[in-house]
């Protein structure tokens, strides 16, 4: 584990000094909320758990957890997911 | 977005519904099979309802049959299935076709005829003809020949300078000008040559009447030049008479009376005109410089609404000018919306300056001109003349033209009876 830290710090390092976004050098999700009413979240890995008051998004290494009030799943695409609805919370979960 | 949703109609979708627990399942697993999922939504009791298209159905069969979930078709919608729901409604699919044939066939002739334009001929009189021509009610639209139309009803309906025919839809407008004819003289009743301006008679050539002037006398504007009462003949002997028994002379004339005719004749006569015209030395004037923009906006009511254009003008001094369009007014519906199209156009303010030598000449035009436009045809300017008039304003050259023309200055009007 200690050889992938040092890889992906010196991943990040080098992305910062370039400039480059990080969501394509170091393959992380870009989450677009719009209001409360939309979330985009791309670069995802599939999602873990749906239902109308949570959704849960697998994304790089992490899980993207929203949760609010009848939330649909407008759109699913290999590469972005739309939740629509009252959306309350957004967060991160390893 | 939009051109997503008409591709799903067109090529038809279905709404799924599976159980919630082994949505995550399926879905992954689809959308890493390229089968696109949208609209996922609970519907409560412990199912979820999705949509996709009618292609990726089978590929779904492939996918529940590797998770073990079993998905239940709730809705199809899209185009194909609308076909095959019109299958199964024969009659009603023939009703619609029938409904738009019936109404494209019917627009196709003519329903009604409108003669507008016409005072003195009849509607009748119109209709008439153009039935002949082939314009009746229920005639189709194609057989229509709008010329020849127009020419056969002006040849056939006396009294008519012009006939336009218009086809608008299932109206057919007939629109006609009238010929403006002079006062008919088969009523019998006698018509004089008078004078229209005054001036001096230059020449005088009678075809018919009794000359009321002669050359080198001076006319006023409505005196009769050439008369419809013809006296009777002198005869010698009346000559020979001396003054003496005039009563005797009167007394043929009573026997032989007066005689009528419609006169006809040439009276040229000098006419002058007058003109004046002023000059500024230091003239402020605009001329446009070439550029312009355009506003395009919705009035509604007073309000109005910049669609299209810029919200400030860029110009310092501009000229404007308004268009305006209305929807046709339709049964005393009259629509309070109002497309305007503006248009401004630069302007650049500009002051010149003459000299008065200058002045004066462009004033001379100026007043020339002004007495030209008053000319009536065949007029032949034989004399112009200009003298400059005193001002009290110093800053102004007044030029007062004298245009001397020979021209005809007679027209008919009726006799007016009995000029004892």
């Amino acid at each position: 584990m200690a050889w992938k830290d040092l890889k992906n710090r010196f991943k990040r390092q080098f992305s910062d000094y370039l400039e480059l976004p990080g969501d394509i050098m170091l393959d992380l999700p870009k989450i677009v909320l719009v209001g409360n009413l939309q979330v985009f979240i791309e670069n995802h890995r599939g999602i873990q758990e749906y239902n109308p008051q949570l959704v849960r998004v697998v994304v790089n290494d992490k899980i993207v957890e929203v949760t609010g009030e009848s939330l649909t799943l407008r759109n699913i695409l290999p590469d972005e997911i739309c939740v629509e609805g009252q959306i309350n919370s957004l967060s991160f979960y390893n | 977005m939009l051109l997503f949703r008409i591709l799903s109609r067109l090529g038809g979708y279905v709404t799924i519904t599976l159980p919630e627990g082994c949505l995550e399942k399926f879905v992954n697993l689809a959308v890493s099979r390229g089968v696109f999922l949208w609209d996922i939504t609970g519907i409560g009791t412990g199912r979820v309802a999705m949509k996709v298209r009618l292609s990726g159905v089978q590929a779904l069969r492939h996918v529940a049959r590797m998770t073990s979930c079993r998905f239940k078709i709730v809705e199809r919608q899209g185009l194909p299935f609308f076909v095959s729901r019109m299958k199964r409604r024969r009659a009603m699919t023939a009703g619609a076709l029938i409904f738009v044939a019936a109404l494209y066939v019917l627009s196709s002739f003519v329903w009604f005829i409108e003669v507008t334009g016409n005072k003195l001929v009849t509607d009748q009189a119109v209709e008439q003809v153009a039935r002949q021509a082939g314009l009746k009610l229920g005639v189709p639209r194609w057989t229509l020949d709008v010329t020849t139309l127009e020419e056969t009803i002006l040849d056939q309906v006396p009294g008519l300078s012009w006939v336009g025919v218009y086809v608008e839809g299932t109206r057919v407008y007939i629109k006609v000008v009238e010929k403006k004819l002079p006062p008919p003289d088969e009523t019998g009743h006698p018509v004089d040559v008078v004078a229209i301006k005054d001036g001096l008679v230059k020449q005088i050539l009678v075809l018919s009447g009794h000359p009321e002037v002669k050359e080198g006398d001076t006319v006023t504007s409505g005196q009769v030049l050439i008369s419809a009462a013809i006296p009777p003949p002198v005869t010698d002997e009346e000559k020979e008479t001396p003054d003496g028994n005039r009563e005797d002379a009167l007394e043929p004339e009573v026997q032989q009376p007066l005689r009528y005719v419609h006169a006809r004749g040439i009276v040229r006569a000098r006419v002058w005109y007058e003109g004046v015209a002023d000059m500024r030395l230091v003239e402020n004037g605009a001329e446009i410089t070439g550029h312009e923009t355009t506003r395009f906006g919705i009035k509604f009511g007073s309000k109005e609404i910049i669609l299209i254009g810029p919200r400030k003008i860029p110009f310092e001094h501009y000229a404007v000018h308004v268009e305006g369009k209305r929807a046709p007014v339709w049964r005393n519906i009259d629509v309070p919306v109002e497309l305007l199209t503006v248009r401004y156009y630069e302007e650049n303010p500009y002051t010149k300056s003459y000299t008065r030598d200058e002045a004066r000449r462009l004033a001379g035009r100026k007043a020339l001109d002004s007495i030209r436009g008053q000319l009536p045809e065949g007029a032949k300017i034989v004399d112009e003349r200009l003298e400059e008039v005193e001002t009290l304003d110093s800053g102004t050259v007044r030029v007062r033209a004298v245009v001397e023309t020979l021209e005809d200055i007679g027209i008919d009007q009726p006799h007016q009876s009995l000029d004892s």
